[in-house]
């Protein structure tokens, strides 16, 4: 009997976490349709006048970090780089977009040169619409002072976010859940006792809540290591080339590689290159 | 005991049904739109294949659909207003077989439509199928996503997402109209506009290609989708291909050219103009020392003039 309860209460937060872990992958924002102007009509008689025509355009705005550069893509493509203003704030209008399905992605880097995971929408830009997405708020970046730590070590994890949010940190596989709040510059620090850490490989993430209650998704995961284990990143983000992005050329070298083995584009390292490798590359892409 | 033992399995196997399922079971449905219509011989129809993520953030698919090869003919697959921007696997038909299959995804990944968002954004692609002139009366056939089809979750692990296939069933009435339908001719005529810009970038890497140039590119086409790509190297033919694309000319003094054509027919051409490459070092250095040489015999034989005038 013992058994059987023990059973149940080991299987009920194991559901329970599948259920939150799907949630946090969600990504809120919100899209607002708004006719463009129309053209001032007739009059003038003075014949031939230019009209500007009416193209529909997007516009992105929301929250990242003070000063962040954010890198704005369409379909997977880097079309402009804009700065966030010292609150932290941003706005990115991209005119002349011809109507039609698009996915629009950001990701910012903060002024330590930290990146942030790509964030993506998918609109429906229609005739003479203005499409405003609002209320985006990128993830926190987020950072460690080492990979390995000795059990009982503390371990610092840091990164910025927007001025004076709640930065909800997530240690796993242990679920630790712990809270700290970020400067008037949007730096955020925590450190964590290791201690209750098993000995091995932990991932740690950060999501943040502003004053005004925006609530970004997670940041991107890091491991690190209790012990005397080893971090060892082959590839990391899947930028095989190297050049500090991952791109179209990055793809380009997982077609060459699909269905083979190459040990830096193996990104989960189970000896061939196949989907869950390309998943991994799209989590990455900064384009 | 047995008894107690069955009873036990029973109550503790509904109570995680009644609790937990709905919780478990959340992931991405994949559909058919229409799911269900009535055709008849001849008519040609499009079947959109759709995506419902339930809250969850995707960023793979590898699709497979089997489909009626006796009474229907898979014409063409579109990737027009396709969520999907990068092709893995290009949609491929086996007419024979009665596959449809492609694996493409979406940087950054796709958590469904935005709270506000009127359209449904969250298309993979349109087949194109025409019935097939058969007799022998009323038919009906199925469309369905093959158990090898995947989601993957954009969750930097490529965690596989809980799937939910649909089918589509459709019945093909036995006589032809005397205009039969034609849902793709239609889209095909009113699209006038080109596929969306793009640029050409050059590369080399010691992994691929045995470290020579190669060229990518990439698009998308808002209304029909693209049909293909082609690729010119300097007064060289036009070459249909596919990114990454080997160069040819490894000096890189060739201009490229790639058209994306959708389907169509409208055509995008980007160039990519060869880098201009500095005028060489050594001959600059010749040059100026030829000069200053020059200019110092000239200067000596004056001088040696000058004293000979003199004397």
């Amino acid at each position: 009997m013992l058994k059987r309860m023990l059973f149940i209460l080991t299987f009920i937060p194991f559901l329970v976490f599948a259920q939150t872990s799907s949630q946090d992958l969600f990504i809120s924002a919100k899209v607002n349709f708004r006719p463009l102007p129309s053209p001032p009509s007739g009059g003038g008689g003075g014949g031939g006048a230019f009209m500007p025509s009416v193209v529909p355009s997007i516009v992105l705005q929301g929250k990242a970090y003070p000063g962040a550069k954010i890198n704005i893509l369409i379909d997977g493509k880097l079309i402009t780089i804009i700065n966030a203003d010292s609150l932290a704030n941003f706005k990115a209008e991209i005119p002349n977009i011809t109507p039609g399905i698009y996915t629009l992605s950001l990701w910012a880097e903060d002024k330590d040169g930290r990146k942030s995971i790509t964030v993506s929408f998918t609109v429906s830009v229609r005739s003479g619409v203005i499409t405003t997405i609002s209320d985006i708020f990128l993830p926190p970046t987020i950072d460690l002072d080492k990979f390995s730590v000795a059990r009982g070590e503390k371990l610092n994890i840091f990164g910025q976010t927007a001025p004076e949010s709640k930065i909800t940190i997530s240690v796993a596989s242990s679920e630790i859940i712990k809270e700290t709040k970020a400067t008037k510059y949007g730096e955020w620090k925590y450190e964590l006792d290791t201690s209750p850490l098993e000995e091995g490989s932990h991932n740690t993430r950060a999501k943040a809540e502003t004053p005004e209650g925006l609530s970004s998704s997670f940041s991107r995961v890091l491991t690190f290591y209790v012990g005397k284990y080893e971090a060892k990143e082959i590839c990391p983000r899947a930028d095989f080339n190297k050049d500090g992005k991952t791109n179209l050329i990055d793809f380009s070298i997982m077609l060459y590689w699909w269905g083979k083995y190459n040990p830096c584009v193996d990104q989960n390292q189970d000896g061939i290159v196949n989907l869950p490798d390309f998943s991994i590359l799209l989590y990455y892409w900064t384009g | 005991m047995k008894n107690y033992n069955l009873k036990f399995k029973i109550i503790i196997s509904s109570i995680f049904i009644f609790l937990f399922l709905p919780l478990v079971a959340k992931g991405a449905i994949l559909y058919f739109e229409p799911s269900k219509g009535e055709y008849h011989l001849g008519d040609t129809f499009i079947v959109d294949l759709r995506v419902d993520t339930e809250e969850e953030c995707i960023n793979t698919v590898k699709v497979i659909v089997a489909f009626p090869k006796e009474i229907l003919e898979a014409k063409d697959f579109s990737t027009g207003n396709s969520i999907l921007s990068l092709w893995l696997e290009s949609p491929k038909i086996d007419q024979k077989e009665g596959l449809i299959s492609f694996v493409g995804g979406i940087p950054g990944g796709f958590c469904g439509p935005l709270p506000g968002e009127p359209e449904k954004p969250n298309l993979f692609g349109r087949i194109i199928f025409k019935v097939k002139e058969i007799t022998g009366g009323q038919f009906s056939g199925k469309l369905n996503f093959l158990e090898g089809s995947q989601v993957l979750l954009n969750d930097g692990f490529g965690t596989p997402a809980k799937l939910t296939l649909k089918e589509a069933v459709f019945t093909i009435l036995p006589e032809k109209l005397e205009v039969p339908k034609g849902e793709w001719q239609e889209e095909l005529a009113k699209d006038d506009i080109p596929p969306e810009p793009f640029e050409i970038k050059i590369s080399q890497d010691p992994n691929i290609f045995g470290g020579k140039y190669f060229i990518v590119f990439s698009t998308t086409d808002k209304q029909t989708g693209i049909d293909h790509y082609e690729v010119k190297e300097g007064k060289k033919n036009w070459k249909r291909t596919e990114s990454p694309y080997l160069l040819e000319d490894q000096s890189l003094k060739s201009i490229i050219k790639v058209k994306a054509v959708d389907k169509a027919g409208n055509e995008r051409i980007v160039e990519y103009l060869p880098p201009q490459k500095p005028f060489p070092w050594w001959i600059a250095i010749l040059f100026g020392g030829l000069i200053i040489l020059g200019s110092g015999y000239l200067v000596y034989k004056k001088l040696k003039f000058k004293n000979k005038t003199s004397k």
